[in-house]
């Protein structure tokens, strides 16, 4: 449509390949000033912000005006670098952020197969349901909630307890060993319904002639959800991996602040609270940006280098 | 076309016009009252003519509640000031809350005072607004004046709000840090004298053996407290077993300030805990409790003792005092190693630096507001803001001193009472008499002797008189003169400098070795405190060390009083 009318219009020669061309430019020109809106607000809040990164190269100071900064190259980055805790805290995030990737999937996907296998409506909706509400509930409450279980005489000491697992009460929070575990499950028990919804969406996309064919070739149940819901459902897990090894920085922050304390000090520091008390409780908001920097410099490297693999191995891509 | 821009343009220069014509009435009315100001002007200039209402936007570092709105003394301001106050009460984190501000340069008019803020450029010098227009803040704050000065650039942007004395204070209220023990436990006991640590935790553990649970609850011998900035719990104790006042993290020793937490008397306090835990006194979940989880065992009365800073859990007490469990209160004990050392708990309040208001670059009439406060801080608004209202909130009994009658302790107490007929969110920060007024009542109801005793609860009286004693405070030795840099805590170790990253360093090695070596099987104590000792060591020390003695040298060549 969009040809003839150009054609109509300027009665020039149409093409069949859409090149850029003035004529195509001013035929879509309504398209491109609703497009303005949009464009100013990425550029407004998602390139000039990136001026802000020279923060990291200066001494900031607020209150004073660009010019008065004192530049001081890497210094920050240095900093950030060569402390002594710097590996520690970048081991842990990995660490977290890994297993709350793996759990995170396994535990999703799963869930998201059994719910798709409940033919009553009225279950799935109630398991669903519940399942997905911690999802609603703030970090500091589910760490309150965490911690209180977790106590002495807590629930999960009881049980333990009850069923003769245990002689005496573990102090779940002051052991190092368990702290990952700990905000692994945490993230679980918050997450596992939610991430589960988008899996569903998919399923009920997949073509039910499939399953109707397997039927006929005698597949059993578990064939079926083996043969065609996995491979239903690829593509998704595909780009939500690939968007989730971009934050693979990201191992949280609030549960480890929350849940952390001295005993388990060298496991639960992320690089998170390492920023936050070296950098913003210290009003070095240079040190902040810095760090801030290399997180973004990895998860787009780890997004780039993710999404190659996928194209490598002939899977959905993001980009 | 033509026609609009013609209206726009004679708008314009209208609003312009009536924009200068008010600006013009503005700075005249501000040239007369300051060109005849004199302190009885200031003091009465208001009742000729009528009181120019103005609001105070003003920023309290700390939370709190708003005061009701028709709020009795906040209403006498307005009447004869014309000041409202507009409060903003922090939520959340207070270096947040500031870096945010800072960040966009958007301040109230007031905001109570933080190192941040000043290194930020926040507030505005006071000294030549004092001179012109405050004679009785200028009065106030005379002997004090070089000690206000900020240690950067010489000004003072800051208003101290605790801590200037004009006598040495009767105090029956101890909010320092001591060695606390529940009233039962020393009343099982037969009243003891309790001078040493080893005294102190056989009280608590031969209590414990007889009382294993109290009101159903296990009893906790020993709580500690380390959760975030509340860290002197586990921290601060050893300075003061030797004998030292509360300088944080440093000893100060002829002068020189050094750090004590890899000292060998800091060693003792640690091996003595250890023991005791291994002994079951100390609570199991103590290190990884947060504040909340700490204050509650403290309300469930089950907690037998603690080392921390009375104010700390001053809540947790109240709410003791609320269910009725008066035994399950707490006294101070000024514990020492042993009997040859001279505790020295109780300091001379020292002017509490980086605390109480200043004005912020933002003030549209910071001459108006320092002037308020020149009127607030005379005697007779003074009266109003600590004692309340003559015959409402207080009486005058026939020697002229100020007592209350039960119910006006009462309100006192009450918190919802407060918020309507205190200006507390106000007097808190802002600059005080303390000691006494010229008529002799002193300037804090709880400090008034006769009135302490008439207010205090039969069990306590009774407590009490079996020591002897007319005050818990008492329990503490008088505190000697105190150094005149003394408290070497509130040195600024500027944001971002060395000696702070040592700091922060040195305090999450305690934070992580101390509970360690605590827990640990008392064989393995020794091992657990060497790798504490050689990793501070690590540290780069000398900085936080450097940095502290500066700041004190500094004040002992300019805080000369006198």
């Amino acid at each position: 449509m969009d040809e003839t009318l150009t054609k109509d219009r300027t009665g020039r020669k149409s093409k069949k390949e859409k090149k850029m061309t003035w004529s195509l430019i001013k035929s879509q020109s309504q398209l491109i000033y609703m497009s303005v809106p949009l464009l100013a607000y990425i550029v407004l809040f998602a390139y000039v912000p990136i001026w802000g990164w020279t923060m990291a190269f200066q001494d900031y100071k607020p209150a004073r005006s660009f010019s008065d900064q004192k530049w001081v190259g890497f210094k920050h980055f240095e900093f950030l670098f060569k402390d002594d805790s710097f590996l520690q805290v970048l081991r842990n995030t990995l660490a977290m952020s890994v297993i709350n990737l793996i759990l995170g999937f396994t535990t999703a996907i799963i869930l998201a197969l059994l719910l798709n296998e409940i033919k009553k409506v009225f279950w799935k909706r109630t398991v669903q349901t519940i399942s997905y509400l911690p999802h609603f509930l703030s970090w500091i409450i589910v760490t309150g909630i965490v911690a209180t279980s977790l106590a002495s005489d807590g629930i999960v000491n009881d049980v333990l307890l009850k069923l003769n697992l245990i002689k005496e009460p573990i102090q779940w929070l002051s052991e190092g060993k368990y702290f990952w575990g700990i905000v692994g499950a945490s993230h679980v028990w918050k997450e596992v319904g939610w991430n589960t919804i988008i899996y569903l969406a998919a399923m009920s996309a997949i073509d039910p002639a499939l399953y109707e064919a397997a039927d006929i070739d005698g597949a059993s149940r578990y064939r079926k959800m083996l043969h065609i819901t996995l491979p239903g459902i690829k593509p998704t897990i595909i780009i939500l991996l690939i968007m989730s090894i971009g934050h693979i920085l990201e191992a949280g922050f609030e549960v480890q602040y929350l849940l952390g304390n001295g005993l388990v000090l060298d496991w639960s520091q992320t690089i998170d609270i390492f920023v936050l008390k070296y950098g913003l409780a210290q009003g070095n908001y240079s040190l902040a940006t810095a760090a801030g920097i290399f997180k973004t410099v990895v998860s787009v490297t780890m997004l780039l280098f993710a999404n190659w693999m996928a194209k490598r191995l002939g899977e959905e891509r993001l980009l | 076309m033509g026609g609009t821009s013609k209206t726009w343009l004679r708008l314009g220069t209208i609003l312009l016009l009536s924009l200068s014509v008010v600006l013009s009435g503005c700075s005249g009315g501000n040239a007369k009252p300051s060109g005849n100001n004199t302190p009885e002007q200031t003091a009465t200039g208001n009742n000729d003519g009528k009181v120019e209402p103005f609001e105070i936007s003003i920023f309290i570092g700390e939370a709190g509640q708003q005061p009701t709105p028709d709020n009795k003394i906040y209403k006498k301001i307005k009447e004869e000031t014309g000041a409202t106050f507009k409060f903003e009460f922090l939520a959340g984190d207070i270096d947040q809350k500031l870096g945010v501000m800072i960040a966009g340069g958007d301040y109230p008019d007031m905001m109570t005072g933080n190192t941040k803020l000043t290194a930020a450029g926040a507030y505005i010098p006071l000294e030549d607004l004092i001179e012109e227009h405050a004679p009785n803040l200028k009065k106030h704050y005379e002997k004090y004046w070089n000690m206000m000065k900020d240690p950067n650039d010489g000004h003072i942007y800051i208003l101290p709000n605790y801590g200037v004395l004009n006598a040495d204070p009767a105090s029956n209220w101890y909010a320092g840090p001591a060695f606390w023990i529940q009233k039962a436990v020393l009343e099982d006991a037969g009243y003891p004298q309790v001078k040493t640590l080893d005294e102190y935790f056989d009280l608590i553990a031969k209590y414990k053996e007889k009382y294993p649970t109290i009101d159903g609850t296990p009893t906790i011998g020993f709580e500690i407290l380390n959760y975030d900035w509340r860290n002197w719990s586990l921290f601060n104790a050893p300075q003061h077993l030797i004998g030292h006042p509360n300088d944080g993290g440093v000893v100060v020793k002829d002068g020189k300030a050094e750090i004590f937490a890899d000292k060998d008397y800091a060693k003792r306090y640690y091996q003595k805990l250890n023991e005791m835990n291994a002994a079951g006194l100390v609570d199991k979940e103590a290190f990884t409790q947060n504040y909340d989880q700490y204050m509650a065992k403290i309300s469930s009365g089950a907690v037998l003792g603690m080392f921390d800073q009375h104010w700390n859990f001053q809540t947790a007490e109240e709410s003791l005092i609320t269910q009725e469990k008066l035994e399950r209160t707490y006294i101070g004990l000024p514990l020492v190693y042993d009997t040859s050392i001279r505790d020295h708990y109780k300091d001379r309040p020292a002017l509490n630096l980086n605390n109480g208001f200043g004005i912020s670059v933002n003030a549209k009439d910071p001459v108006k507001i320092i002037k308020l406060m020149d009127r607030l801080i005379e005697e007779d608004w003074q009266k109003i803001l600590s004692w309340g209202i003559p015959d409402e909130d207080y009486y005058v009994n026939e020697e002229g001193r100020f007592m209350k009658t039960q119910e006006q302790r009462d309100n006192f107490n009450d918190g919802t009472w407060k918020l309507a007929n205190k200006a507390d969110a106000w007097f808190k920060f802002a600059p005080k008499m303390e000691g006494y007024f010229s008529d002799g009542n002193s300037t804090d109801a709880a400090a008034q002797p006769e009135e302490f005793k008439a207010g205090l609860k039969p069990y306590d009286r009774q407590f009490l008189e079996a020591y002897g004693f007319d005050s818990p405070v008492d329990f503490f030795s008088e505190a000697p003169e105190n150094d005149i840099a003394y408290p070497a805590w509130s040195v600024d170790l500027v944001d971002g400098s060395e000696a702070k990253i040592v700091n922060t360093k040195q305090n999450e090695l305690s934070t992580k070795y101390l509970p360690k070596a605590i827990l640990a099987k008392p064989a393995d104590f020794e091992n657990v405190w060497n790798e504490y000792v050689s990793e501070i060591r690590k540290l780069n020390i000398k900085a936080y060390e450097d940095r502290i003695n500066e700041v004190l040298q500094w004040r002992r060549d300019t805080w000369s009083v006198k």
